[in-house]
Order: C-alpha cells, then structure tokens, then sequence
C-alpha cells in the first residue's frame, strides 16, 4: 500500500501527464495507520470513477493546488495542522468530519475521523455523498460527474456506538458456508457501511477450537449439524454450482478427519479475524459456555444429553451442582481455549442456553444473586410468574424454564468470571465479557445480575416484530449503568427459506433503543437475500436519529435506480415482503425452517390453512413491483432487481409446491392414487422450476447453500414419495 | 408417413456452394427453420458432456444456435462487455479456423434468459451473416472471417425490455432479416454479395417478436412467411410485398413457424387471455408510479414519438384508448391465450377465412420453443418438461400432457433427426425420444450446464452450445 505513494519529484510529472482530466492530490499523513492508507487507497479508486479524475496519493502537501484531498486527523496527517491549525474539532474515537477549505492557494477537502476507523468511515461517507451506495455484495456508482470538493462541513458521531455483524452462525443457509474469501469481500462492504464489530457465533461441535479435559479430547469437528449435501447432475438449480459433486465450504472441501476439520476451521476464523482487525473492526466470538460435544459425557459426571438439533450436545443436568468444581474446570479449560486459539479477539461473548435444562437449583442460585441485587430484589416466584405470562415465544412453562435456567447459568459464570485468570490471554490482558440473551425478566436488575464491566447482548425474540409488540421490555434494561446491545433479527431461521424483510419493524426498534441509550446492535440473519435496505438502513439510522426506514429506502434506491418512482414501487415491494414476513411468523413461524423434513412436514390430509392465500398473494404481489421496477431501472441497478424479482418467483413456486403437497396428501387419503400421483407431479415442478430460479441468480454461498438445502430436505424426499405413490398404483 | 422436404433439399442444394458431401445446418433450426436433419445417419442417443464429446471448446457466454456450413460451425459469444465473438471451427476436430472480436460498444439492456449475443447467423457457404444488435448486419468471408460487407441497422427498442434476438436467413441471392420491435418493426432482404438493400418492407402493425422467417412453397409460389403480432403474413421474395394475410395469431410470437409442403404450423402461448392487449401489459409493467396512466418519463426517449401520436389531449400522458392508438395498431388488438395452428400457404389478401386448415386452443404450447412438425405429427414441449403431439393433417391429439421426465423451462425448441427427436432444456439435460406416436424417452444427458440454444445436426454429429461451452458428440468420438 505505501509503495503506491508518490514521492514529490515523481508527482510533479504526474501532474504534467493528464490530458485534461481533473487534478486531485490525496495527502494522507506520514505516520498513518495502514487502514488509513487503507482509506486512502480507496478514496483514490472511487475518485477515478466517479469523476474520471487523475488523482495521485503523496505523504507532503503541495504548494498550490485546487483539488486537494487530506485524508486523517491532525495527529496523523502535518497537512491537515497545517490547513486547520487549532481549529480542529473534539470528536470522540468514532467521530470523523468532512470538511471542505479554502486556505488561498490550496483547496480542498479534509477527510478524517479521530481515529483510522473513522477515517475509514469518513472517506465511505464521502463516496455516498457522491452518490455511491454501498450493498453487501457491490457498490453501485452514479454516472460520472463534475468534481466539486466546496461545500461540504459535516461532522459525524455515532448514535449507536456498536454496529454488531454477525457470522459464521449454523445452517447451510448461512455464513457457516461462506469461505474466508467471501467473508472478507462482505466484511469490506460492511466497513463501508460503518459496521464496527463482528461477531463470530460458533457451536460446540463446529471445528474451530480444540480441547481435552481429563483425558477426554475433543473428538467433533462438524459443519452444518455433521449434514453433507450433494449436488447431483439431476440436482435442480445444479447451474450454480461449478461442478457436479458435493457442495461444500470451499475452506473445508477434502477434510476428513477430526483434525483436519480443526486445523481448517481455526485458519478461517482466524481469517476473519485478521480481516476485520485490518478493517478497523472489534471482534468477539460467541459461544455456549455450558455445552459440549457429546464425548465430554465421559469427564463430568452428571453432564446430560442437552435439547437441539440432532443432539449434538451435553450440558450440565440436574444431578450437577452449580458449586460442583469440575464443571468449573472444563467450563474454563473451554473458555481458555478460545482465548488461546484466538488471542487478537476483543470479546467472549458467553451465551445462555436457548434450551435451559440446568434449572433445578434456581432457588439457590437466585439467593446468590439476590444477595449481588440487594434491596429490591424481586422473589424467584415473582420473576417465573413474569416469565410465565408475557408474550414472548418464551412464556408459560418455556418461559419457567428460561429464567430459571438463566438464573442457575449466571450465578455459575459469576463464580466462574470472579477468577481474572479464566479469560486471560498469553501477555496478561484480558478478553472482554458480554453476556447474551440474559431472561427479560432479568432486564430491571441487569448491571447486578452480572459482573462489573460486563456488557450484555439481549434477545428478547425470535423475529423483529415480537421484539415490537414488546418494545416495552427494551425500556426496563438500564442501558446507562450496562453497555446493552440488541439482537436484531434481520431474517429469522424459523421463517426460514422465504424472502423475509423487516425494515420497518428496525426503523421502530433503532429509534427506541437509540432513545434509549443503548449501546448498539448486533445482527442476526442467516442469508443476505433481502436484507440490502434493512442494512444500509441500520447503517444510515446508527448515525442519524433523521433516518427513517422511508428515506432510507429512497436514499438507496432513487439513487441506483434513478426514479422516484421506481423507489415507490420498490417500497410497496419490500412491503410486502414484510407483511409475508410477519404473516408466516403470526401464523406458523416454522414454517420453512430449512431441516429434514421441512417439506414433507405439510403432506397431511388436512385442508390449506388460509392465511396460505394471502401469503401468496404478498409475494406475488412483491414479485410483481419487483418485475414492473427492474424494466426502466437505471442499468447498473437492474441486476439488482431482477435478483429480488426471481426470489419472489421461487418463493410462489415454492408455495405452489407445498399447495400441491397439502393437495397430494388429501387425495392419498381419500383413496385417491392416481389423484395424490397428480399432485406430486405438479408439487415436483413447482419445486423444481423454483429452485431452478434460484439457480439463475444465486449469487453468493447462502444462495448456493440454500439449493443444496432444497435440493436435500425438499426435492429428494418429495420425488421419493412419488416413486413410493407410483409403486402403490 | 415418412416424407422428405422437396423444398428443404432444394434450399440445401442452393447453398452448398464449395462443400459437397457436408451436411449444412446453416442457419436457425437448420434448413428453413424445421429444425430436422434429413442426412444425418447414427445420430448418438446416450451422450454428455463427457461422454461421446467429439470435442468441445469453452466460448463464453452466448444463448445463439450454432449452425453448420461446408464442414464448418459457426458459433458467437460475449467475449467480454463490448466486445462480440465469432468463431469459425473445423466441424469434424473441433480446430478453430478463425474468430473475430468485434466491438459492440455499450450493450442495450436486456432480459434474462435473453443475452446480448443471442441471434443465430445465417450462412451461404461463402459468408457467414451475423446480426449484433449494435453492429447491425455483417457478412463475413466463410474462408478468412473477413468482413464481405456491413450493413446498418437501426437498434431494435422493446416497451418491456426483452433485447434484440431476430435471426438472419439465406433466401437465394438475398439475405433476409426481420425486426419486429416495438418502435419500428420492418422487414428487409439484402443482396447477400454486396449488402446492399434490395427492399425494405415496414411491418407498422407488429409488436416485438422474434420469428424467423420460413419459406413456403404453394401454389406454384415461394412466399416467406412471418409471424408477428396477430398475423401470420406472406411476402413476395422478389419485392417484399404483403401477399397475404391471416389474422388468427396472438399478441406475442417469439416461436417460428414450422412448414412442411405447403402448410405453415404456428403454435404460440401468449400471457393472459385473448382480451389482454398490449395496453394491460404497459399498464401492468410500465406504469412505475401505478397511477393508471402512462407518463412519457415512463418511456425510453426513441418512443416519445409514439407516445405524442397517442397522446390525442396532450395532457402529457395516456390512458385507455390513447395507449393503443399510441402502441397497438388498431387493425391488429391481438390478445393473448394459447393456439396452434395448419395454415395453407399459398394464399391472397385476407386469408383468416379461408386458409385455415385447423386451430386448436390448447395449452400446451410453449412461449419460447417452436414446434417441430415431422412424421406427420406437431410436437410441442414447454416449462415443466410437458409435451403433445397433434396429428398434422387434423389437429388431433396423438397425446398430450405427457413428461419427457425433464423438469424446467424450455427455450431451445426441439430438432429432429434420424429417427429421433432432441429436446433441451435449459436444466442442461438433452433428451432423446424416439419419434413416433408415443411418449417413449430413449435418454436424458447431461450437457453439464444452462442451456438456451437450439441444438444443431449434421454429418451424423450433434452440436449443442451450452451457456458458456460448444460440445460435438458423435458416435465416432472415443
């Protein structure tokens, strides 16, 4: 990167050598960082495009120029104290400004944030005020047009500090799937956007981290619940892929064995890692600190089969006391491991079981807390009944079990956290704590229910509009006495493979919690798909409390598209994949959650249940704004669009599949074998010709994944009945 | 009954200037369209893209049939952006005799499955004619790649964005190109030596389509034939004159016409009913502000013209009558719906009454795909891998709604040839069925990627051009 400076004896031939294109100067400082080169180097690219500019990048500031570029604050960068002497502004670490000068002879604008990351930021917000709008897989540029630099006095902070983006995660549709070399393509559009944390969300029996305690070795080493997924050459939307075979992680394809898996899945998430420390970026990794690979049974007596997916776990059951000292010491061999493995992260984040069954010594542990809350502290009765009868997925007898396995887990982590040594890494320091989906209930006592400089991330529910109906929990956190951040659901697991949206139900989110004081958000998705206006909302509202989820759909899509009213029809779109969204997720949230069985789970003999229609009736009307758009669409958008148009198309003809599935399912048992067969036919091509649509735009690993997820949990067992059907007949 | 176009022979003695002994597929669907080879012996049957691959050449991206002229194939792609191949191969090794790299400019945009380089050339056995939406009509020297000569065409322009695709043919000394768009759709035949125009035939009452021409020999005359919009139309070669007229087609007609002696099968699905005119389409597409209205800033400039003619108040937009008075010809509101249809050739003036031998409304028609029509038989196949087969002489159904056991959509149309009938589809698997009175599937064959092109026969080899790569099967490969 500093190779690419320009030395001054060079710089006065270059500027002899422009035919006529605009001249611009971009100073970056000599003791700049390398992300702030970083900045630089991209400021200077998007320069040439957007203005077909002769732009040259030096370390000195020239005599006399019009078009001069400062890039970094006065620390870093002599030529910006030369321009603003004293008069730079107080910005905090995230604070960066755009500042155009006029100081005689030199011209320009001053680029720079109080800290590399910010000035990061500070050269992305300049492109976006030129008009580039940044989405998760590309930039879309405008056309090119006159440099103008004058004008610009913006200072810019924050409004929620922590802009979280999650990775890894589970699932085939996820970014489990995604190879170092996609993540670290999305990681820079995100920077772009101002995301400043990522978090990586692994599983106890995923290959990242390595451990044996008492003799026993960790053994699980598994992507995608230990599922494989071949693509055959009759495999519907097979187009997608390269080759014939087996779709896989390409950071994973051929490893075989235990170790194999564990070496490749430490270099990726160390790969992340490095990519975006680079970028300026925290990071932290989440884990479940109470669960284990299965081959851990053997070194803890008491540890039992836990509740998941293909139960690949044991966790503390009810025979193990929470004071029992050798779960607190493969608990901090465990913990100790990632901070080994991963010394450069930030962040543990410590999550509580989604499934709590370590609940049987609530009250004890409740009296541990209570003592830590002091006066005012609630009864262990009064917070189950709070548990029992709110209105979040977690309520009743799930909600009982929720805060009371919340409560054994956090008196736990408490003693276990109170040793400073258990998260310390190799030169002394220590990795920062954040405990994640502490019990709502918990909300009103949470900087007492946890340790001293300990942040919390908070899941209140499943999908962003539960979260709304229940904004009110988001008030009872006291988020100025605890770094608090929410997890927003941006497209849920459960609704699963649909084309979700939920940029409306953020836009009111954002605006509580920024109200609020919260610190920030931490996303939670599984396929990129549509989540483009949500994110450049997210990353727009962060910073301006002026932001709505409205116009920021305008500022994205007038602009890519160049028409207004293109961007009317795109919100009407996108509206009503959101009202698709929240009807699946009211109706049967699992509707499409992307495991064996997803499919056939609706071949019953009971007649569709109505809110189907409408269901089909919001994506074909998505489907239909989506396709009137992309015609008079400005080209570079139309790609774009045309992508969202054939995910509306695949979304029917999934429908229609399932439709016909119901129907086959009726008529088999009506006796009806020739009518049943019919319905199959026509349920396979629904099914076949939508994942041939996403097949002809799948466009990063989730859009592959999620043909391969098709391919193996709906198409195969659904030709299989058929040929059982054609047998019986 | 087994038959042997006289025709077809003649069109294949005509043009095999300098390459006796090869079988031509030289234009679209081979010789006038029809789609069937009549030389080609020991076609393969159980073949893919790694099996039986005579050889095969990664070309890049291109959706255009490959043809076949004097031991060589022809075949186009996107090299990069703007720049626009042609490639000239030894049909028996595979090995490239020449290619040209052509500089298109900036590209209109275009519609999916639809690609830039998508319309089949045409070839005498001295010029190969390549036609590029921004390069307009080319002849290149079949031996160097040379070009012969270039001929101008005005850029095609479609209310809803589908791309240019039209296909050029060889009629005697004239090359033949229709451009039914939406703006100005014309009919031209140029002199195949030189370029130059011969005569240039307006067609002011069509709407975008992409049917390629055919030759009907009837009545003691050779027409060509076109369908477009609502009418299936003859023309005098000599001077492009409308000889006839049947007024029996649908809105939108991207499938060509098959002819077997005198008579022209159509078969077409257009969107929507027979009451869905144009009009519901731009108001269902192009009305980006859905206020019911037509405002001209919802309209590519080459078309405000058009919109000032409708626009009879001058409010500065259309509505109702105004956007077919501005779009549609009023002596042409075809619909939508599904047909097929045996119309004699051969005709005068208005035929609708009198030329018709059957029409059936029936759904299995695909949008895209032609028929094929041998062996006495029309068949079809559309998306979902559905085909029919109709009795030529009568209409009547032979079988219908019966799965070659290939799901997906359907773009190429199918071909036949020694006894066998080839369907692609754009999964990338090729089916074989035997021809006959049934559904009876020999082989379904992998070609290992998308496929939109229409397949070619010759010399006993199959071509088929997938998305990015050219294959040759053949019985002979190893």
């Amino acid at each position: 990167m500093r190779s690419l400076l320009i030395t001054s004896f060079l710089y006065v031939a270059l500027l002899g050598s422009t035919n006529g294109a605009e001249q611009v100067t971009v100073v970056v400082g000599q003791g700049a960082t390398d992300l702030e080169h970083l900045a630089a180097q991209e400021l200077v690219s998007q320069f040439k495009q957007l203005f077909d500019a002769n732009v040259v990048l030096t370390d000195f500031l020239p005599d006399k120029h019009q078009n001069l570029v400062l890039v970094g604050g006065p620390q870093k960068n002599k030529a910006v104290r030369e321009v603003v002497g004293d008069s730079w502004p107080k910005l905090s670490d995230q604070g960066f400004i755009l500042r155009s000068f006029d100081a005689g002879d030199r011209r320009g604008v001053i680029v720079a944030g109080d800290s590399p990351a910010a000035t990061y930021w500070a050269v992305s917000e300049l492109g976006h005020r030129f008009g580039i709008r940044y989405l998760l897989r590309e930039d879309i540029y405008p056309d090119q047009q006159p440099l103008k630099l004058s004008g610009f006095d913006e200072l810019m902070e924050p409004e929620l500090k922590t802009r979280t983006w999650r990775t890894i995660n589970d699932f085939v549709i996820g970014p489990e799937s995604w190879g170092v070399a996609d993540q670290k393509k999305l990681l820079r559009q995100l920077a772009k956007m101002k995301f400043n944390s990522v978090m990586l969300s692994v599983y106890p029996w995923q290959p990242f981290v390595d451990y044996e305690f008492r003799g026993v070795k960790k053994q699980t080493g598994m992507l995608w619940y230990g599922e494989r997924f071949p693509i055959e050459a009759g495999s519907p939307g097979r187009t997608a892929f390269a080759a014939s075979g087996e779709f896989t992680n390409p950071d994973f394809a051929g490893k075989q064995t235990y170790e194999e898996m564990t070496a490749a899945g430490i270099k990726h998430a160390r790969g992340i890692i490095d990519e975006a420390k680079r970028l300026g970026m925290s990071v932290g990794i989440s884990i479940s600190p109470l669960e284990f690979p299965r081959e851990f049974i053997k070194a803890v007596p008491g540890l039992e089969n836990a509740r998941g997916l293909k139960d690949l776990t044991v966790a503390p059951g009810a025979k193990l006391r929470p004071d029992d000292p050798v779960i607190k010491e493969l608990v901090a061999t465990k913990l100790r491991a990632y901070v080994e493995t991963y010394p450069k992260v930030d962040r543990i984040y410590l999550t509580l079981p989604e499934f709590p069954e370590w609940e049987q010594h609530a009250a004890a542990s409740w009296k541990q807390l209570s003592n830590r809350i002091g006066d005012g502290a609630a009864t262990l009765e009064s917070l189950i009944k709070t548990a029992r009868n709110r209105s979040l997925i977690a309520s009743g007898d799930r909600g009982e079990h929720a805060i009371k396995g919340n409560v054994v887990t956090l008196a736990f982590l408490n003693e276990l956290l109170a040793d400073s040594t258990v998260l310390q890494r190799a030169d002394g320091s220590r990795v920062d704590v954040t405990i994640t989906s502490i019990d709502p209930a918990l909300y009103p006592v949470l900087d007492r229910v946890i340790l001293p400089a300990t942040s919390t991330l908070n899941f209140i529910d499943y999908t962003a509009r539960r979260i709304v109906e229940n904004k009110d929990l988001l008030a009872s956190v006291p988020a100025n006495k605890v770094r608090s951040q929410l997890i927003t659901t941006l497209a849920d697991d459960n609704v699963g493979i649909l084309s979700q949206s939920t940029t409306r139900s953020m836009n009111v989110l954002v605006d509580q919690i920024r109200e609020l004081g919260w610190d920030g958000f931490s996303t939670r998705y599984w396929m990129l798909t549509e989540l483009d206006p949500t994110v450049h909302y997210l990353s727009r509202a962060a910073w301006d409390p002026t932001v709505t989820a409205r116009n920021s759909h305008d500022d994205l899509f007038v602009t890519i598209t160049g028409e207004q009213s293109i961007a009317d029809r795109l919100w009407l779109g996108f509206g009503e994949i959101e009202a698709a969204t929240e009807l699946t997720d009211k109706n049967n949230i699992g509707f499409a959650f992307p495991v064996e069985g997803m499919l056939m789970k609706h071949y019953q003999g009971q007649p569709a249940p109505e809110w189907w229609e409408k269901l089909n009736e919001h994506y074909t009307q998505a489907m239909i704004e989506f396709y009137r758009s992309h015609g008079p669409a400005d080209p570079r958008s139309q790609a774009f669009l045309f992508y969202y148009a054939k995910r509306s198309e695949y979304v029917l003809e999934y429908l229609g599949c399932v439709t016909a599935v119901r129907a086959a399912a009726i008529a088999k048992q009506d006796g009806d074998i020739d009518g049943a067969i019919e319905q199959l036919e026509t349920a396979i091509e629904s099914l076949y010709n939508a994942i041939d649509t996403l097949g002809d735009v799948a466009q990063d690993p989730s859009d592959r994944g999620l043909i391969a997820t098709l391919n193996a949990y709906a198409y195969r067992p659904l030709v299989a009945e058929y040929e059982r059907m054609l047998d019986a007949q | 009954m087994r038959f042997r176009s006289i025709y077809g022979t003649a069109i294949f003695l005509a043009t095999c200037v300098g390459s006796i002994g090869a079988e031509d597929w030289p234009q679209f669907r081979g010789h006038n369209a029809a789609g069937i080879s009549r030389e080609s012996k020991n076609l393969p049957v159980e073949f893919s893209h790694e099996e039986k691959v005579l050889w095969s050449l990664e070309l890049g991206e291109g959706i255009a049939c490959p043809i076949v002229t004097g031991g060589k194939v022809i075949s186009t792609t996107m090299i990069d952006d703007q720049t626009f191949g042609v490639f000239c191969l030894e049909a028996a090794t595979g090995k490239e005799l020449w290619r040209r790299e052509l500089d298109t400019g900036a590209t209109p945009a275009i519609m999916p499955p639809n690609a830039q380089a998508s319309s089949t050339p045409a070839a005498d056995g001295e010029r190969v004619y390549v036609y590029f939406s921004t390069l307009g009509m080319l002849a290149l020297d079949l031996a160097s790649g040379e070009t012969a000569w270039k001929h101008e065409i005005p850029e095609p322009f479609y209310l809803l964005g589908w791309g240019a695709a039209h296909s050029p043919i060889v009629y005697k000394d004239l090359v033949i190109f229709n451009q039914d768009d939406d703006l100005t759709p014309f009919m031209i035949a140029l002199d195949r030596r030189t370029g130059k125009l011969r005569w240039r035939t307006p067609r002011p009452e069509m709407l975008a389509g992409y049917a390629v021409p055919v030759i009907c020999k009837a009545n003691g005359r050779e027409d060509i034939v076109i369908a477009g919009s609502g009418k299936l139309k003859g023309y005098d070669p000599a001077n492009g004159k409308q000889l006839w007229t049947c007024n029996t087609l649908l809105r939108t007609i991207m499938t060509s016409p098959a002819v077997v002696d005198d008579l022209i099968y159509v078969s077409v699905q257009s969107y929507g009913d027979t009451d869905r005119v144009l009009k519901y389409a731009l108001l269902q597409w192009k009305d980006t502000n859905q206020d019911g209205k037509l405002g001209k800033d919802e309209f590519e400039k080459p078309f405000w013209a058009k919109f000032d003619k409708g626009d009879v108040n001058k409010d500065g937009f259309l509505v109702e009558g105004e956007i077919d008075a501005a779009f549609q010809a009023p002596t042409n509101m075809a619909g939508g719906g599904n047909i097929i249809q045996a119309i004699r050739g051969g005709g005068t003036g208005d035929v609708t009454k009198t030329h018709v031998v059957w029409n059936i409304e029936n759904t299995s028609p695909s949008n895209i795909a032609s028929p094929l029509v041998d062996d006495g038989r029309v068949f079809v196949v559309k998306k979902g891998g559905i085909s029919a087969s109709f009795d030529a002489k009568t209409g009547n159904e032979v079988w219908s709604k019966k799965r070659i056991r290939n799901f997906g959509n359907y773009y190429a149309s199918p071909i036949a040839g020694d006894g066998k009938v080839y369907v692609m589809g754009e999964n990338g698997f090729l089916v074989v069925l035997r021809q006959g009175p049934k559904v009876e599937v020999l082989a379904k064959n992998d070609m290992g990627d998308s496929c939109v092109a229409t397949p070619a026969i010759a010399d006993g080899r199959i071509f088929v051009r997938t998305l990015k790569t050219l294959y040759c099967f053949s019985e002979d490969a190893k």
